[in-house]
């Protein structure tokens, strides 16, 4: 089975995607920085809360958000949310980047499967299937935190 | 009388803001008959409570949101039923509403969009 890596316009969608959240969902914009290859010399840069979506279906790999805890309260908080717990962070964490997947499917059409997202404290879950091509790291900044959207994902030609 | 409203997600965050946003007064008075994770918790409380809007996430552990869809179609035909999922793709809410959804929320939402939805919804 041949895939292919991701391309410019491909990185474009999720970068929209990670801005239309935070539009949306806190009425204040992030500032999402230029997209770039976490190739062997870069560190996956993973913070506190990491959510993940695996994908299939014609794609092969996953889609992580990773931010740190500071970040997430003040999102919990914009939302209205009053606990701020742990598992509340788990909670968003993981629909932020199951929103930044199916952002993604508009663009890559209905063959983008997405799993129910999954979410860990301080590590990443296991991709279900791994991409083989090189991560791309999405920087973003919201409210002086930093936080990162990883594409890990192999589209078959 | 209290429109009776169902809110199925698999995340407790996005249950919690639509549970929050019944309260607007733009809407008419709700009475929240339950929140439910999953699709199979969605069907059990629909079948007590009776609910007359269900607002209904799509991508979920156990069962599915299209798959309750259909079930609810069945056994609560009188039921309005509105998909809020990250699923946007328009062949997903095409085939949300064949399976008998009434009206599709994207997400990410404002808190706007969300009461004109119920609004309609409700209408």
């Amino acid at each position: 089975m041949n895939y292919r890596a991701l391309n410019h316009e491909d990185i474009e969608v999720f970068s929209e995607a990670i801005s239309a959240f935070f539009l949306n969902m806190t009425h204040e914009p992030a500032v999402v920085r230029t997209a770039y290859l976490l190739d062997g010399t870069a560190s996956p840069l993973w913070g506190d809360f990491n959510g993940v979506i695996d994908v299939s279906g014609g794609f092969r790999g996953s889609i992580t958000f990773s931010a740190p805890h500071g970040m997430l309260s003040q999102v919990l908080q914009a939302i209205g949310e009053r606990e701020h717990s742990v598992d509340r962070c788990l909670d968003v964490v993981g629909e932020i980047a199951n929103m930044m997947s199916g952002r993604a499917r508009r663009h890559f059409g209905e063959e983008l499967a997405i799993s129910p997202p999954s979410a860990r404290l301080r590590t990443v879950p296991p991709a279900a299937a791994r991409a083989t091509g090189v991560p791309f790291a999405i920087p973003l900044r919201w409210h002086a935190h930093e936080a990162n959207l990883v594409v890990h994902l192999d589209i078959r030609r | 009388m209290k429109a009776r409203l169902l809110i199925v997600d698999d995340s407790m965050v996005i249950r919690n803001l639509i549970a929050r946003q019944m309260l607007d007064e733009r809407l008419p008075p709700i009475d929240l008959v339950g929140l439910a994770g999953d699709g199979e918790q969605a069907l059990a409380i629909a079948m007590s409570r009776k609910p007359d809007f269900i607002t209904m996430d799509l991508t979920m552990p156990n069962m599915d949101g299209e798959a309750c869809i259909e079930r609810l179609a069945e056994v609560l035909p009188g039921a309005r039923i509105m998909v809020v999922s990250a699923l946007s793709d328009k062949t997903t809410a095409l085939r949300a509403i064949s399976k008998g959804a009434h009206g599709f929320l994207h997400k990410p939402f404002s808190e706007e969009q969300l009461v004109a939805a119920l609004l309609e919804l409700m209408s």
